[in-house]
C-alpha cells in the first residue's frame, strides 16, 4: 500500500492524521463483505444511491484511520481520525427491537435450533429474514428512513467518508460474527443465547451444588433403607502417570533445604500408585 | 449361635462426623416393640442388638447413638432386610419419624471391607463400603492434594473433577435414608444432608487412604529431605507439615506465624476444587432402537425399517476433549445437566451440530426443533452415512460411534474351508503329495460366519443396501456380489488347492473379488496355520544308524523339519542356542537317506567359516555313513571336478564367502536342499551372501537360526524371504505393512498378524522353556567388580575431557565416530593401560582389571575347573596370553579371527578333552557363534560389548547340551565408570524393549552429549586402594 492514499491527491490538500492502534480492517484487498448478510446490509446504502461514495470510506477503513468503534442495541458509535487533531464522532443508528418484538424473535429461534446452530458455527441462515418478516420484523434496513448518519466532520456529503469507513469495518465485524448484526438490533451475543437457554425450557445456568435442598427425612419413610447401589464402574476413569495432578496445580514458593515442596511430594504420588 | 446370627442380623451403617463409620444392628429375635411411650425425647431401640455383641463381629469402640428412624407408637419399623424367626402380627398405625438411642460401634473403614458371614447387611452398609472403593481409588490415582486443617493437622483431601465428580454426584444419590438418619443434635429431625455427609465422608476416607498406601510401602516414603545437622528444637512449619502427611498422626506443631503463612501458600492449591469444565466435541452415535410397535396389533409398523420392529437412528452427544470417556447425550445437554461438566455445553452442541450440517447437510432436518437429539435415519439414508458421511464428520473432528459389527471386522466376504485327511502324525518320509488336500470349499460369509444357501438369496434379491445377517448389518455392493457368486462356482468346481496355495490364500496373497475373511483349516493343515504342527505330529525316529539319542523335543524339530520339506515349505529351525539345531539338521538329512541306495542328491550346508568343522564333526560322530565333504580352502576343487565330488557326496559344507566366490560353479548344481547355518548372515539381503543363497536352486530350503527374528524385523523378512519367496511381499511393502508399525509405533496388530503370517514356517523353542528341557543345569550370572588403579583412572580422565570436546565440536558421522572412538578408549584403559598407550610395556600391576582376573583364574583352576575368557579386543587378548601363561605357568589357548580352521577345531578338541588346556582366550567375535566347548563351567567377559544378545552367545559355548555343571558367568564391571553406566543402560532398555537394541554399538551414539557426558564421567568409586 502506498503512503499516500489514492484519494489524498484528488479530495484533500493534507493527509489525514496517523492513527497509533487504530481499529485496522482485516481484508487488504478483495471485498470486505464476503457474507450474504453484511452484502445485504451494505445494499441499502447502494440503494440510497450512496454505493459509489463508499469506496472512499474503504481505503480509510483499510489504512486504520478508525480509532475506535463500538456496536451497541441500535447504534454504532466510531471516532475517525481525520485531517483534524481530534478525531471525528461518527454514529450509525438503526431502531433497536423493543422488548415485545425481542421476545416473538426469541420464541422463534428457541423454537428452531437449526438457527442457532447456523449462527453459532458462525453461519446466517437466508431464512433469518422469512423468519424475522414473518412476525413483522426486519432484520436489516430497508429504507433511508431506517437509518440515521451522523459525523462531526464538516464535509456535508452524506454518507461522508467517515461513516463510508465505518459501514465497512461493520461489514466486516458481521462477516466474522453473525451475532453483531442481531446485537445491532438490540440483543448482543451473551444475552440472546441465554434467552435462548430459558426459552429452550431448559433452565438457567446449572444451581449450585451447596444450594440443592435437603429432602427431610420425614419425607422419605417409605424408602428409608432403600436406595439405588452406587454403580462406580460407569465412571471409571483411566489411570493416569502417577503425580499427573501435582503437574497440572501451580508451584508453591516454599522449599525444604532448596527443594521445592511439589518436588518432595512426588515419590508419595508413585508410591499411591503401586498396588 | 450360627443359625441365630444367620437369620436375624441385619446390619446397618453411617458415617458420623468426626467419628467414622458407625454400625448398628437389628436383631429379629428381639422384641419388635417397647413399652416405653415418650415421645419427646428419645426411646431405647427395642430390637437393636447390643453394643458388647455387635463388637464380637465387627471390634472397634462401642457407644450409643440417636438416630431417627420411621416408627409406629409401639416401636420402629423394621427394615426390610429383617426376617423375623417368629413373625409378628400385622402392624398397623401411622408411621412417622421418631429418634430411638441405639447401642453402635465406631469401627475402623477396613472393617467394612471384611463382612462376616452369618449377618445380612443393609444398603447401608454396601454403600459405605462403596464410598471407602471411591476414596481408595481417589488416592490410587493421585487425586489428592495436601493441605493445612485446623488443629493444625497435615491432611490429604480429594480433588474430584470430571467424571469423579460424576461419580461423586451418584454417590450422593444413593445414599439411602437410613445412611443419614444419625440426629444431629435433639429436635433435629432433617438428618444429615446427604451432599455434606458424602463429601465429610470421602475427605476421611481418603485421607486414611492415603497415609494406608504411603504405610504399605516396603521403605518409608521420606517426604523431608534428610537434615545434615542436628534438628533444632523446633521444625520449620512446612518441614513439619510434610512429616504429618506421611505419619499415624496428622498432628503437626508450627508457631501461629508460620502456620499462617504455610495456610496462605497453599491457598492456590486449595482453591483446586471440584469439577472444572472442559471443552468438548459433538459426537455421533449410530443406533438401532425398537420401533415399540405394539405386537398385539396386526397392522404394519410404519416405523420399522430393518423388518425386525427396529429402525435407526443417529443420537447427538458431546464428548469431552480431555476427557473421551466422558460423553454427555444431547438431552442431558438440553436438560441442563451436562454443564456441570461441560462449560456452555448447550452453545457448544449447537455450535457443534451447525458446523457439522455444513459437511453432513442431511442433519439440517433434525435441527429443526428446539432441543435436537437424535435425526431419523431411512435405510438408504443409513447405508449413505456408513459409506459417506461419517467418513466426512470423523474427517471434519466430529466424532461417529457405530453399532457393534460396525467396526469393518465383519465385512462380507469368502471364506474358505479345507480339511487334510488322516490323523495328524501319519505324515512320514515322502507319504504326502501335494495334492492331498481333498476336502474343501469355497463359501460366502459375514466375517467369520458361513453364509448358507438362504442368507445368500436374501442378500442377492436384496433392494437395500443394507441387510442384517445373523445380527449383523452387512453392507452389500450386489456387482461384487455377483462376481463373488461366479468366483465360487468357479473354485469349488476346480481341483482342490494346495497346502501352498492353502496358505497363499490365509495370507491374503489371492486375488479375490470379495475380500477373504476367514480360513478355517481342521486337521494338520490347520496345526501347520496355528503353528502348532510341531507339537500335533508324531514326533519322528531317525533311522538306526544315525548314532545319536534324539531328546523328544528333538524328534519333535525332525518330525517338523520333514514334514515341511515333503509339502515343499521352506522351515526356519529357530530353537536356542544350545538345544541342538545341527543334531535335528543331521537327523533329517540322514533320515531321508534310508535306505541307504536311495537316489537323493546333496545337500548344500552354507554356514560362517568357523563352523564348518563343527558340521564335519558332528557328521562324522552321529551319521557317519553320510558322505560330507567341505568345499573350503584354496585347495577346494571347482568345475569338472566339484561335479564329480558331488555325484559321490551327501552334504556339502562351505563358507558364505566360499559361496559368493564360488557361485557359478555351486548354481549350476540342482540342489536336493539348502540349508542357511547361522542364517542372520544373510540379513542383509543387499550382501553378497544374501545373494549368493538366493541364486542357488533347490528342492527344499532350511534356515538354521538361534536369534530371536522377531525382533529383527529385515532379518525376518530376508530369512522368510529366502525360505518360501514372495511370503512377505516386497522389501517396501513389508517396511509399510510391518517395520514401520511395529518399530515405529509398536502396533501389536501388526505384530500378530506378522506372527501369524510366518507360524508355519517357524519353529523355535526356548531353552528356559521346562517343557522342552528340564536337563539343562543353571547359569549363574555374576558381575565381577574390580577397581581402576590411578593410573588408570588419570588416563581415564583424560580421554573423557578430550573426547567430549571433540564429540562436542562435531556433528552426523563425525560425531558418531567420536563417541565410538571414546567408547573404545574407555574400555581399554579400564582393560591396561598399556592396551591403551599401545606402547608394549610390561602389565605388572597397573590394571585393576587383571589383578582381579588373576585372583579369580587362581580360585578356578584350583577347584580343576575350565574357563573361557572372551574379549572383543585381539590386541589386549595377545597382551594376556604369556602374561597368565607365565603366571599360571600353564598353556593358554587363544583364539581371534586370524586362527586358521584347521588350528581352531585342534584348539576346540584339545580344551574339550579332559587333560587339555584350562584356560580359553577367545576373541568375541571369532568364539562368539558355533562353538561346542562344554568343558568349561567358567565363562568370563573381560569387556563388555554392549549388546546382550553378542555376549549371551558367546556365553553358549559354554551353556549348551553336553553341559553338566552349574555355569558361572562373569561380567566385569568397574563402578563409577562407563562400563557400570552402559550395564545400567542396557538392564533399563531391555526391560523397556528388546526391539530397541540392535546388534552394534550404534545406539550408543544416538545419545545426546549431556547423556554422554553423564555415562562417560568417572565417579569417585571407581578407583580403588593401591
Amino acid at each position: 500500500m502506498s503512503d499516500q492514499p489514492f484519494w489524498a491527491a484528488e479530495d484533500h490538500p493534507k493527509r489525514p492524521l496517523r492513527v497509533e492502534n487504530g481499529v485496522q480492517i482485516h481484508s487488504s484487498r478483495g471485498t470486505v463483505a464476503r457474507t450474504w448478510w453484511s452484502r445485504r446490509f451494505l445494499a441499502v446504502l447502494e440503494e440510497l444511491g450512496v454505493g459509489g461514495r463508499l469506496a472512499r470510506g474503504r481505503s480509510y477503513a483499510r489504512s486504520g484511520q478508525i480509532v475506535s468503534c463500538e456496536i451497541d442495541a441500535g447504534s454504532v458509535v466510531a471516532l475517525v481520525q481525520g485531517t483534524r487533531p481530534t478525531p471525528y464522532k461518527v454514529r450509525i443508528g438503526i431502531p433497536a427491537w423493543g422488548k415485545e418484538e425481542w421476545g416473538r424473535a426469541e420464541q422463534a429461534l428457541a423454537a428452531d435450533a437449526w438457527y442457532a446452530a447456523t449462527l453459532l458455527a458462525g453461519g446466517m441462515p437466508t431464512e433469518i429474514e422469512e423468519l424475522f418478516a414473518g412476525l413483522g420484523l426486519a432484520l436489516f434496513p430497508t429504507s433511508q428512513r431506517d437509518l440515521t448518519m451522523d459525523c462531526t466532520c464538516p464535509d456535508a456529503t452524506v454518507p461522508c467518508k467517515h461513516l463510508a469507513a465505518v459501514f465497512y469495518l461493520l461489514a466486516e465485524r458481521f462477516d466474522a460474527d453473525p451475532f453483531e448484526v442481531l446485537a445491532l438490533r438490540g440483543r448482543d451475543k451473551d444475552t440472546l443465547l441465554a434467552n435462548l437457554r430459558r426459552r429452550r425450557g431448559s433452565g438457567a445456568a446449572p444451581e449450585p451444588e451447596a444450594d440443592r435442598p435437603v429432602t427431610p427425612l420425614g419425607e422419605l419413610l417409605d424408602s428409608f433403607y432403600e436406595a439405588p447401589a452406587a454403580d462406580l464402574t460407569r465412571f471409571a476413569p483411566a489411570r493416569p502417570a502417577p503425580g499427573a495432578l501435582l503437574d497440572q496445580v501451580s508451584e508453591l514458593p516454599i522449599a525444604v533445604r532448596g527443594r521445592r515442596v511439589r518436588d518432595l511430594l512426588r515419590p508419595a504420588y508413585t508410591h499411591l500408585a503401586a498396588d | 449361635m450360627a443359625r441365630r446370627l444367620g437369620l436375624v442380623l441385619v446390619v446397618h451403617a453411617f458415617w458420623s462426623p468426626g467419628r467414622g463409620p458407625v454400625l448398628w444392628a437389628e436383631d429379629g429375635e428381639r422384641p419388635a416393640t417397647t413399652s416405653r411411650r415418650s415421645l419427646r425425647s428419645a426411646r431405647p431401640h427395642p430390637y437393636a442388638v447390643p453394643a458388647s455383641q455387635l463388637a464380637g463381629i465387627h471390634p472397634g469402640k462401642q457407644t450409643s447413638v440417636t438416630l431417627l428412624l420411621p416408627s409406629r407408637a409401639s416401636g420402629p419399623v423394621e427394615s426390610p432386610e429383617l426376617v423375623r424367626a417368629s413373625p409378628s402380627g400385622r402392624r398397623s398405625g401411622q408411621v412417622s419419624l421418631q429418634p430411638w438411642t441405639v447401642p453402635a460401634v465406631v469401627v475402623d473403614p477396613a472393617e467394612l471391607g471384611d463382612p462376616a458371614e452369618d449377618v445380612r447387611y443393609g444398603r447401608s452398609v454396601a454403600h459405605l463400603r462403596t464410598l471407602l472403593e471411591f476414596a481408595d481409588d481417589l488416592a490410587a490415582r493421585g487425586r489428592v492434594l495436601p493441605t493445612v486443617r485446623p488443629g493444625p493437622e497435615a491432611r490429604w483431601r480429594p480433588v474430584v473433577q470430571g467424571l469423579d465428580a460424576v461419580a461423586r454426584r451418584a454417590l450422593v444419590d444413593a445414599l439411602p435414608p437410613i445412611g443419614r438418619a444419625e440426629q444431629r443434635r435433639a429436635g433435629d429431625v432433617l438428618g444429615h444432608g446427604p451432599e455434606p455427609l458424602v463429601d465429610a465422608a470421602l475427605d476421611s476416607l481418603v485421607d486414611a487412604a492415603v497415609r494406608e498406601r504411603l504405610g504399605r510401602a516396603d521403605e518409608p516414603v521420606a517426604l523431608v529431605p534428610p537434615r545434615a545437622g542436628r534438628a533444632p528444637r523446633s521444625l520449620p512449619a512446612t518441614e513439619a507439615w510434610l512429616a504429618a502427611l506421611n505419619s499415624p498422626d496428622p498432628r503437626f506443631e508450627a508457631a501461629d506465624r508460620e502456620l499462617a503463612a504455610l495456610a496462605d501458600t497453599l491457598e492456590p492449591w486449595d482453591a483446586i476444587t471440584t469439577e472444572e469444565t472442559g471443552p468438548a466435541r459433538a459426537t455421533f452415535r449410530l443406533r438401532e432402537i425398537d420401533t415399540l410397535h405394539d405386537p398385539a396389533d396386526p397392522g404394519d409398523d410404519p416405523l420399522d425399517q430393518t423388518g425386525d420392529g427396529t429402525r435407526w437412528v443417529l443420537e447427538f452427544q458431546l464428548q469431552s476433549t480431555e476427557d473421551p470417556s466422558l460423553i454427555v447425550p444431547a438431552d442431558d445437554v438440553w436438560s441442563g445437566r451436562a454443564d456441570r461438566l461441560i462449560a456452555s455445553a448447550q452453545e457448544l452442541l449447537l455450535a457443534e451440530l451447525g458446523r457439522a450440517a455444513l459437511v453432513y447437510p442431511g442433519l439440517t432436518a433434525a435441527l429443526r426443533q428446539a432441543r435436537p437429539e437424535e435425526l431419523d435415519l431411512e435405510v438408504e439414508d443409513t447405508h449413505h452415512f456408513l459409506t459417506e458421511d461419517a467418513a466426512r464428520l470423523l474427517a471434519a473432528g466430529f466424532g461417529v460411534q457405530l453399532p457393534a459389527g460396525w467396526n469393518g471386522r465383519k465385512p462380507l466376504g469368502l471364506k474358505l474351508s479345507v480339511s487334510s485327511p488322516g490323523a495328524p502324525g501319519v505324515v512320514t518320509r515322502g507319504g504326502l503329495g501335494r495334492e492331498e488336500l481333498a476336502r474343501f470349499r469355497w463359501t460366502m460369509a459375514a466375517g467369520e460366519d458361513e453364509l448358507d444357501e438362504e442368507e445368500i438369496a436374501a442378500l442377492v434379491a436384496a433392494k437395500a443396501r443394507l441387510v442384517r445377517i445373523r445380527g449383523q448389518w452387512v453392507s452389500v455392493d450386489q456387482t461384487a456380489l455377483a462376481r463373488g457368486l461366479e468366483f465360487l462356482r468357479r473354485q469349488n468346481a476346480r481341483r482342490a488347492p494346495t497346502v501352498a496355495e492353502t496358505l497363499a490364500v490365509a495370507q491374503g496373497a489371492l486375488d479375490t473379488p470379495l475380500p477373504v475373511t476367514a480360513v478355517a483349516a481342521e486337521g494338520w493343515v490347520g496345526d501347520l496355520l496355528r503353528g502348532t504342527a510341531d507339537r500335533t505330529l508324531e514326533p519322528l525316529d531317525p533311522p538306526e544308524s544315525f548314532r545319536a539319542t534324539l531328546r523328544p523335543y528333538q524328534k519333535r524339530g525332525l518330525s517338523w523339519l520333514s514334514f515341511l520339506a515333503n509339502l515343499g515349505l521352506g522351515a526356519c529351525l529357530a530353537d536356542d542356542m544350545g538345544l541342538g539345531k545341527t543334531i535335528q539338521l543331521l537327523a533329517l538329512e540322514a533320515t531321508e537317506r534310508e535306505p541307504a541306495d536311495s537316489t537323493v542328491g546333496p545337500t548344500l550346508i552354507l554356514c560362517p567359516m568357523s563352523l564348518v568343522g563343527t558340521w564335519q564333526r558332528e557328521a562324522a560322530r552321529f551319521a557317519p555313513h553320510l558322505r560330507v565333504h567341505a568345499h573350503h580352502g584354496p585347495t577346494r576343487e571347482r568345475g569338472a571336478h566339484l561335479r564329480e565330488r558331488l555325484a559321490h557326496t551327501d552334504i556339502v559344507v562351505t563358507t558364505y564367502g566360499t559361496a559368493a566366490r564360488d557361485i557359478e560353479d555351486l548354481e549350476s548344481h540342482a540342489w536336493h536342499r539348502l540349508v542357511l547355518d547361522e542364517a542372520q548372515a544373510i540379513k542383509n539381503a543387499n550382501a553378497a551372501p544374501s545373494k549368493a543363497a538366493r541364486r542357488l536352486t533347490a528342492g527344499h530350503r532350511i534356515a538354521l537360526t538361534g536369534t530371536p527374528m522377531e525382533n529383527r524385523l529385515a532379518e525376518l523378512w530376508s530369512v522368510m524371504d529366502f525360505l518360501n519367496p514372495g511370503i512377505l511381499g516386497t522389501p517396501e511393502r513389508f517396511r509399510q505393512r510391518f517395520a514401520v508399525p511395529i518399530e515405529r509405533h509398536g502396533s501389536p496388530e501388526a505384530a500378530e498378524t506378522l506372527r501369524a503370517l510366518t507360524r508355519p514356517y517357524l519353529l523355535r523353542r526356548l531353552k528356559t522353556d521346562p517343557t522342552v528341557i528340564d536337563d539343562l543345569p543353571e547359569k549363574i550370572e555374576i558381575r565381577q567388580e574390580y577397581r581402576l588403579t590411578r593410573e588408570q583412572a588419570s588416563l581415564y580422565r583424560t580421554i573423557v575431557d578430550d573426547m567430549m570436546e571433540r564429540i562436542e565440536d562435531s556433528q552426523g558421522i563425525q560425531r558418531r565416530g567420536n563417541v565410538l572412538a571414546a567408547m573404545a578408549k574407555l574400555k581399554q584403559v579400564c582393560n591396561h593401560p598399556a592396551q591403551l598407550l599401545h606402547d608394549g610395556s610390561p602389565l605388572g600391576r597397573r590394571s585393576g582389571k587383571v589383578a582381579r582376573l588373576e585372583e579369580l583364574l587362581g580360585e578356578i583352576l584350583a577347584e580343576g575347573d575350565k574357563v573361557l575368557l572372551f574379549s572383543q579386543f585381539t590386541e589386549f587378548a595377545s597382551m594376556l596370553v604369556p602374561h597368565l601363561s607365565a603366571r599360571f605357568d600353564q598353556e593358554i589357548l587363544h583364539l581371534h579371527g586370524g586362527t586358521p580352521k584347521k588350528q581352531r577345531d585342534a584348539m576346540v578338541e584339545r580344551f574339550q578333552s579332559a587333560d587339555g588346556p584350562s584356560v580359553f582366550l577367545l576373541s568375541l567375535k571369532a568364539g562368539g557363534t558355533g562353538l561346542t566347548l562344554t568343558a568349561a563351567n567358567h565363562v568370563i567377559h573381560l569387556d563388555r560389548w554392549w549388546n546382550p544378545a553378542v555376549e549371551d552367545q558367546a556365553t553358549d559355548r559354554a551353556f549348551r547340551i553336553g553341559q553338566q555343571r552349574n555355569v558361572q558367568v562373569r561380567k566385569f564391571v568397574c563402578p563409577g565408570t562407563v562400563e557400570e553406566r552402559i550395564d545400567a543402560l542396557i538392564e533399563s532398555k531391555k526391560a523397556l524393549s528388546e526391539m530397541v537394541i540392535s546388534d552394534g554399538e550404534g545406539w550408543l551414539t544416538e545419545l545426546s552429549t549431556g547423556e554422554l557426558r553423564s555415562v562417560f564421567a568417572l565417579g569417585a568409586d571407581a578407583v580403588g586402594d593401591e
